[in-house]
């Protein structure tokens, strides 16, 4: 256990102890290799489980519709951008979370690290960083990875790694390995791309959803408590995974979450059939930022993108 | 028994492909999952560990349409889907699927018998494949298999080195075989080999539930309200662990319709959605923690009261792909003893 558990694990047994939280929202070592797991706990000794390292994956925002009373959450930079958000759009009140904020230099993604060494994850011994090298043990062997190999897209083009938003900070976020140009690599290709060849591109990423509408559960800014896709009076889409209705389905939830996605990259990495999500999130968030000059949970005290029009406002948006 | 070269893997289904649509597991199209066999590429043995998607999709398609209907006159004509006469052959099924799909069968012909599922049963031959190395989210053992166990296949290959020892399981399996070219006969050190290949893949399936514990558990921990809420409090109701799960079978029925003519289509549904049971007044399952109990009772309690048999085969794809790490078997080990002897309920 490094210091910066320990200090967290203090906080959160002390938030429950005097009452100021109702429950704690944080990570704990997961069942599999290199996991961790949400931990949702009203029970102080609990805190004695949770972790912070480089697998915390989990955007945990996304639990505070579920809890009773005020919660201590545990929030990186993109996090905690999340809660922001959900508190612009009054779903969340300000006074009832208790946002700990943690150091984040960028989780790790698990898939590249396969794709780098050729074995599963759970094949592999043991994956550590050194510096800014990300050190892969197996079989006796180590293997040193660059940072920007191993990270998340999203965490490579993340600005905010520090939460803005927090009532305890549990230390200054580490050195950030940042590269712009690397995390939105599949962007750039389908910028380059004819439209004829997005469209097929498209196709051919949609024809295997399965509907499972994890993209959509795990992301905090998905709040509604009833989702278009499933009105069947009228019916907007068919609940059948056939590819149109499968993009439709993506393309309105993006259109949705715009002006309150913040890039955590949650998305994607549930996403079972690995349909690359974030090349259409992140598009957005770029079209956001140059239409309207907005980060999505950069202050809590302004009004929703969506929920507010200047008069003065750009109308390029329509062409 | 029989062996065959492992080189010769490639001509082998070549011959069946002249008489089957043969699936392998593939990665082309993005994620695992058996797709009809491009009549060369035999990577798949070097990588394929288990696929994303289970080969129960070969049987219960995720959309299929039932019929065709249109509207004439106040009157409507119904107009069947010809049935499929494609035989298939999925080659490289882990026994995990294999046994999940007999499992699933019992409903299939139970009360009703499905003509859609059945038909595509009744012409699919099995060409099992022994999982030599297991993922740690897999705990087949526990449920009474072998990850290289011959079982509800047809036809069963066993890794030996250069060769696949191939064991004929059922007579469709011996006239795979009796028609095929490139086998030899098997010779014993052969067999001894298979033999201790399959002991050691038993070994590295180390997680572990046990299943008489549960057995006696589970019913008495269904009024357990606050069990439930603590053990479902991070699931986020997606549908992949009941989707990507080789036993979950529930499909919902769909009907598309463009003025009078249109089609019932059937596709997969999970009760881990609140709208599975959504009623016009009231929702059973409205809140997370019965879905989630409903999904465990249903796999290891309701099924077995039903059929005899436990809904589940340790292929661990529900705890892989879970975008929380939502553990099945860390519920099932977690489950609260029973009421101690004397205690009225």
């Amino acid at each position: 256990m490094n210091e910066t558990e320990q200090k967290l694990r203090n906080e959160a047994r002390t938030l429950l102890e005097q009452g100021r939280v109702d429950c704690i929202i944080g990570y704990e070592t997961g069942s599999l290799k290199f996991t961790t797991t949400p931990l949702i706990t009203k029970d102080k000794d609990d805190t004695d489980r949770l972790v912070i390292n480089p697998f915390v994956v989990n955007n945990l925002s996304v639990f505070l519709s579920d809890v009773d009373g005020k919660a201590g959450i545990v929030a990186k930079g993109c996090d905690s951008r999340s809660i922001v958000s959900l508190i612009q759009d009054q779903q969340v009140a300000r006074e009832d979370v208790v946002i700990i904020g943690v150091p984040c230099s960028g989780v790790i993604d698990l898939d590249k690290i396969e794709k780098l060494i050729g074995k599963d994850r759970d094949e592999l011994d043991d994956i550590a960083w050194d510096g800014d090298k990300a050190v892969v043990t197996i079989g006796g062997a180590k293997k040193e990875f660059p940072a920007k190999e191993v990270l998340m897209d999203d965490c490579l083009s993340c600005d905010m790694p520090a939460p803005k938003e927090y009532d305890i900070l549990l230390e200054e976020v580490g050195p950030l390995v940042c590269d712009n140009e690397l995390s939105r690599s599949r962007i750039k290709e389908l910028e380059e791309m004819s439209p004829e060849q997005r469209w097929e591109f498209w196709e051919n990423e949609f024809s295997r959803c399965i509907r499972c509408y994890a993209c959509r559960q795990v992301c905090p800014a998905c709040f509604c408590k009833r989702c278009f896709v499933e009105e069947t009076e009228p019916q907007w889409i068919s609940p059948l995974p056939k590819w149109q209705d499968n993009l439709i389905f993506q393309a309105v939830r993006m259109i949705h979450v715009a002006g309150r996605c913040t890039d955590c990259g949650e998305c994607q990495r549930a996403c079972p059939v690995n349909i690359p999500l974030r090349s259409l999130s992140k598009k957005m968030e770029e079209i956001v930022d140059e239409l309207f000059q907005y980060k999505a949970g950069t202050d809590k005290d302004t009004p929703p993108l969506m929920a507010a029009y200047e008069s003065e406002e750009a109308e390029d948006f329509i062409r | 028994m029989k062996k065959v070269k492992k080189q010769e893997i490639q001509k082998l289904l070549s011959q069946w492909q002249q008489e089957f649509t043969v699936f392998v597991p593939s990665r082309e199209n993005g994620v695992a999952e058996m797709v009809v066999w491009d009549g060369q590429d035999t990577g798949f043995l070097e990588w394929y560990r288990n696929t994303v998607v289970p080969p129960k999709e070969n049987f219960l398609l995720n959309m299929e349409k039932m019929f065709d209907f249109h509207k004439a006159d106040g009157n409507y004509s119904l107009e069947p889907t010809p049935a499929e006469d494609r035989k298939q052959l999925i080659f490289g099924i882990r026994p995990c699927d294999a046994r999940a799909i007999s499992i699933i069968d019992m409903v299939f012909k139970d009360a009703y018998e499905d003509t859609y599922y059945l038909s595509r049963r009744e012409n699919a031959v099995l060409v099992g494949m022994g999982c030599l190395n297991p993922y740690d989210s897999c705990f087949c053992t526990s449920l009474g298999l072998g990850p290289a166990e011959a079982t509800d296949v047809d036809l069963m290959l066993t890794d030996i080195g250069d060769y696949f020892l191939i064991e004929e399981i059922t007579d469709k399996g011996k006239e795979l075989l009796a028609k095929a070219e490139g086998i030899e006969e098997a010779t014993k050190d052969d067999e001894n080999r298979a033999g201790e290949v399959k002991d050691a893949a038993v070994q590295k399936v180390t997680r572990k539930i046990d299943v008489g514990e549960i057995e006696k558990r589970l019913p008495a921990s269904f009024d357990n309200e606050e069990f439930w809420e603590k053990i479902s409090a991070k699931c986020v109701s997606c549908g992949i662990c009941t989707f990507l799960c080789p036993t979950c079978y529930c499909f919902d029925i769909n009907d598309e319709m463009l003025k009078g003519d249109g089609a019932r289509y059937r596709n997969w549904d999970s009760c881990s959605f609140p709208l599975y049971t959504q009623m016009p007044m009231e929702n059973p399952r409205e809140e997370k923690w019965r879905r989630v109990r409903q999904k465990v009772h249903h796999k290891y309690s309701f099924y077995p009261m039903l059929f005899d048999v436990i809904a589940c085969t340790g292929c661990g794809r529900c705890i892989r792909l879970c975008p929380v790490n939502w553990d099945i078997t860390q519920t099932l080990s977690g489950l609260p003893a029973e009421a101690p002897a004397g205690t009225e309920k």
